[in-house]
C-alpha cells in the first residue's frame, strides 16, 4: 500500500489542499500488464457515503494482501477541501467540479484539480465515482449509466451488487462529468448513488463493499475462493422512471420511512403550512414499482422532486 | 411602461418570489425588439444596478416616441439569493443559468428557467448582464458563444473593447445565452466587472453600450458617441498569468491597463511574514483583461489574463 498527492496547491495561509490516492498492487512484481481498478469518492463534498465504502475496501485489501493480483486505487476525498468544510463544490470558486471536466492545466483551479484527476485515473480499466445524492434526496443503491458506452459498461454494472441500474441518454451537459471524461478516454466507469448527502448508511457501504469485490474478482483484480453472493439489479431497460415533483411549497412530510416497493395511488406523503395547519396536497405514487428516491430535506418549493418511482406501467405523470 | 408579472412562487416561510419584467412598447411595430436580463445570481450587484438604470432611463429620460421597438427588461430573476447574500438559488445551490431552456414539469429551477423563457422568446436581440464564474474581475466586454447561430458583426456595435467570441462547451449548452441563440434570437452576455460597491462609471459604460448597440440597431433612437472598433479575441489570444506561490495577492496593474513585456503587475507576499515572495511580469505585450478578485490566492490560481497584442 502507497499513498501519493496527485495534486497539490499551497493555500494563502500556512496549509496546503492536498489530494491523495492511495494504490494497492501484489507484493510481488509480474510480468505481464496488471489490470487497474480507480475508486473515487468526494467529487461533492458533501457526499460522504464513498468515504464509508472506500474505508472498508482498504480494510479489506489490508486484511488480504495475499489475493490482489491487480491494481486498485483509491482517491477518497477528491475535493478534500469540501469534505473537511460541508461543501459540496469546490470552495472559493463555488464551481461542482462534476461539471468541469475534463479541465486543463491552463484553466482556473478547478479544472486544473479535475485534470490531474483524470490524467492519473488515465489507463485504468475500471472506474466506479460513488456519490451519495445530495442532502436533499434519499437514494437506494443505484447505478447511473449513459446510453452511448451501456454496451460496455452494462454488464460491469451487473456486478455490483445495486438493486437498480438506471439507463439514461445521453445529454450535451454530461460531457463535463467524471464518467463521460473517463469513459471517453477508454476506461469503463461506472457512477454509483446510494443514501443521502452528509451522513452515512453503514447497510449500503457494506451492500457496496460486496459489490466492489465481486467487480474485481470477475475481473481478476483479486484472486480468492470467496463466494460474493451478490443480487439481481432491476435495470431501467424494462420500465420507466416516473417523476414526482411537489406541486405546491411548503413543509414535506413523509408517510413512509425507506425506499420500498409502493403500489400505485399508495400515500408517499403531505406537504403542510405549519403557520395555519393546513394540507395543501397529499402526494400519492403514480405508478406500481420501485421508490428509489424519496425527498430527505423537508422544505420544498413548487417543483422540488420528492420521489421517482421505477415501474412497468407507461403512463407517466 | 407596463409591469408585466414573470413568474411567482409561494414559500414555506419566506414572502413569495415574485419575477417582474418592465415593458416599454415601441411605437413602430416592425422595429425590431429586445429584452434584457440582469442579475441571475445573488452576487451580481452591477447587473441589477445596469438594469435597474436602464428601467430609470426608458421611463424618465427618453420620450416615448423615440422608443421604436419593444424594450423588456426584467432587473432579476433571482430576488430570493440578492436578499439574503448568497450567490445561487438559496434552497439548493443551483445556478439557474445552467437550468435554460427550463423545464414546465422539472425542477423549481428549471421552473423558473422555463417561465423567463417564455417571457424573452422571440425578441430579435437579447443582452444578458453576467459576471464572471470565476473569482475575477474584468474589463466590461461581450461573450459571444460560437453556435452557429451567432451575429458577431452586431455584437461590434455595444462599442466594447473587447469580444470573446469563444467556443462552446458542454456546460454551456443550458445556459440563457446559448439557448436564446438556438431559438432565433441575436444574444449577447455583457460581462461584469464582480466589485461589491457600485462604479458608476463602469455602470455608466455598461448602459452606454447597450443603449448605443439598441440605437444603432434601430431598437431607439437615440444617438450617442460612438464606442471602440471592438476588438475580437478567442483562447488562442488570451496568455494566462498563474500564482507560482500562495499567499497575499496585490495587483499592481488592474483590468483595461494596456502593459509591456517585463512590466511589473502585480506581487504575493507571504501571508505570515510579510516579505514580497513574487512578482508578477507580463509575458508579453499586451492588455489585462481580468485578474484575481480575492486577496487571498491559491498557489497555481490564475492570477491575470493578458490579451496579447503586437
Amino acid at each position: 500500500m502507497k499513498t501519493s498527492e496527485i495534486f497539490s496547491s499551497d493555500l494563502p495561509v500556512g496549509e496546503k489542499l492536498s489530494i491523495r490516492r492511495t494504490r494497492f498492487e501484489p507484493a510481488s512484481k509480474r510480468a505481464k500488464k496488471l489490470k487497474r481498478i480507480s475508486i473515487v469518492s468526494g467529487i461533492h463534498g458533501d457526499e460522504l457515503e464513498g468515504q464509508l465504502v472506500i474505508y472498508l475496501l482498504a480494510d479489506w485489501l489490508n486484511k488480504n494482501s495475499e489475493k490482489i493480483i491487480g491494481i486498485v486505487d483509491i482517491y477518497p476525498s477528491v475535493n478534500s477541501l469540501g469534505v473537511d468544510t460541508i461543501t459540496r463544490g469546490f470552495p472559493l470558486y463555488e464551481v461542482d467540479l462534476n461539471r468541469t471536466f475534463p479541465g486543463s492545466p491552463n484553466e482556473f483551479l478547478p479544472g486544473q484539480v479535475v485534470y490531474a484527476l483524470s490524467q492519473d485515473i488515465k489507463g485504468s480499466d475500471v472506474a466506479i465515482d460513488i456519490h451519495s445524492s445530495n442532502i436533499f434526496l434519499r437514494e437506494i443503491p443505484q447505478i447511473r449509466i449513459n446510453k452511448e458506452f451501456s454496451k460496455s459498461t452494462l454488464p460491469l454494472a451487473k456486478q455490483l451488487n445495486c438493486d437498480f441500474i438506471w439507463i439514461h441518454d445521453a445529454v450535451t451537459v454530461l460531457e463535463s462529468t467524471f464518467s463521460h471524461t473517463l469513459n471517453s478516454m477508454g476506461t469503463k466507469t461506472l457512477v454509483v448513488e446510494m443514501g443521502v448527502g452528509m451522513r452515512l448508511t453503514k447497510e449500503y457501504g457494506h451492500q457496496l463493499l460486496l459489490g466492489i469485490l465481486n467487480l474485481m474478482k470477475k475481473e481478476a483484480i483479486i484472486e480468492c475462493k470467496d463466494d460474493f453472493i451478490t443480487r439481481e439489479a432491476f435495470s431501467s431497460e424494462v420500465g420507466e422512471v416516473f417523476y414526482l415533483n411537489a406541486p405546491k411549497s411548503g413543509l414535506f412530510v413523509p408517510s413512509l420511512d425507506h425506499c420500498a416497493i409502493i403500489q400505485k395511488d399508495q400515500k408517499i406523503g403531505d406537504i403542510v403550512d405549519p403557520l395555519t395547519g393546513t394540507i395543501y396536497c397529499e402526494l400519492k405514487s403514480p405508478a406500481e414499482g420501485i421508490l428509489f428516491t424519496l425527498r430527505e430535506y423537508p422544505v420544498v418549493y413548487e417543483g422540488s422532486l420528492i420521489a421517482r418511482i421505477f415501474g412497468e406501467n407507461s403512463e407517466k405523470n | 411602461m407596463k409591469k408585466i408579472e414573470i413568474l411567482r412562487i409561494e414559500s414555506l416561510s419566506r414572502a413569495p418570489f415574485v419575477v417582474e419584467g418592465y415593458l416599454f412598447e415601441g411605437s413602430d411595430a416592425t422595429a425590431p425588439s429586445i429584452a434584457i436580463i440582469g442579475a441571475m445570481e445573488g452576487d451580481s450587484i452591477l447587473p441589477l444596478y445596469c438594469a435597474s438604470s436602464l428601467v430609470d432611463f426608458f421611463k424618465n429620460k427618453i420620450e416615448e416616441k423615440k422608443i421604436k421597438g419593444n424594450v423588456l427588461i426584467i432587473p432579476s430573476i433571482n430576488h430570493y439569493a440578492l436578499n439574503i447574500g448568497k450567490r445561487f438559488w438559496p434552497l439548493d445551490n443551483t445556478d439557474l443559468n445552467m437550468m435554460f431552456p427550463g423545464y414546465e414539469l422539472g425542477e423549481t429551477t428549471q421552473r423558473i428557467a422555463k417561465k423567463v423563457f417564455d417571457a424573452i422568446n422571440g425578441y430579435t436581440y437579447g443582452i444578458i448582464l453576467e459576471r464572471r464564474p470565476d473569482p475575477a474581475t474584468c474589463i466590461p466586454y461581450v461573450k459571444l458563444f460560437k453556435s452557429g447561430y451567432e451575429d458577431l458583426k452586431a455584437a461590434k456595435k455595444f462599442g466594447f473593447k473587447m469580444i470573446h467570441h469563444r467556443t462552446v462547451k458542454s456546460i454551456d449548452t443550458v445556459t440563457l445565452q446559448y439557448n436564446w441563440q438556438l431559438w432565433g434570437t441575436k444574444a449577447y452576455s455583457i460581462m461584469c466587472p464582480h466589485e461589491n460597491q457600485i462604479d458608476k462609471k463602469t455602470a455608466s459604460q455598461i448602459n452606454q453600450g447597450m443603449l448605443r448597440f439598441m440605437d444603432k440597431n434601430k431598437v431607439i433612437e437615440h444617438h450617442i458617441f460612438n464606442g471602440y472598433e471592438s476588438t475580437v479575441i478567442n483562447r488562442e489570444s488570451i496568455e494566462v498569468i498563474k500564482a507560482p506561490k500562495s499567499g497575499i495577492f496585490i495587483q499592481i496593474e488592474s483590468a483595461g491597463r494596456y502593459v509591456s513585456k517585463d512590466q511589473v503587475i502585480g506581487e504575493i507576499v507571504h501571508s505570515l511574514e510579510g516579505n514580497v515572495i513574487h512578482t508578477f511580469l507580463a509575458p508579453c505585450d499586451g492588455m489585462i483583461t481580468c485578474f484575481y478578485s480575492t486577496s487571498l490566492i491559491y498557489e497555481n490560481a490564475v492570477a491575470f489574463r493578458i490579451a496579447k497584442i503586437g
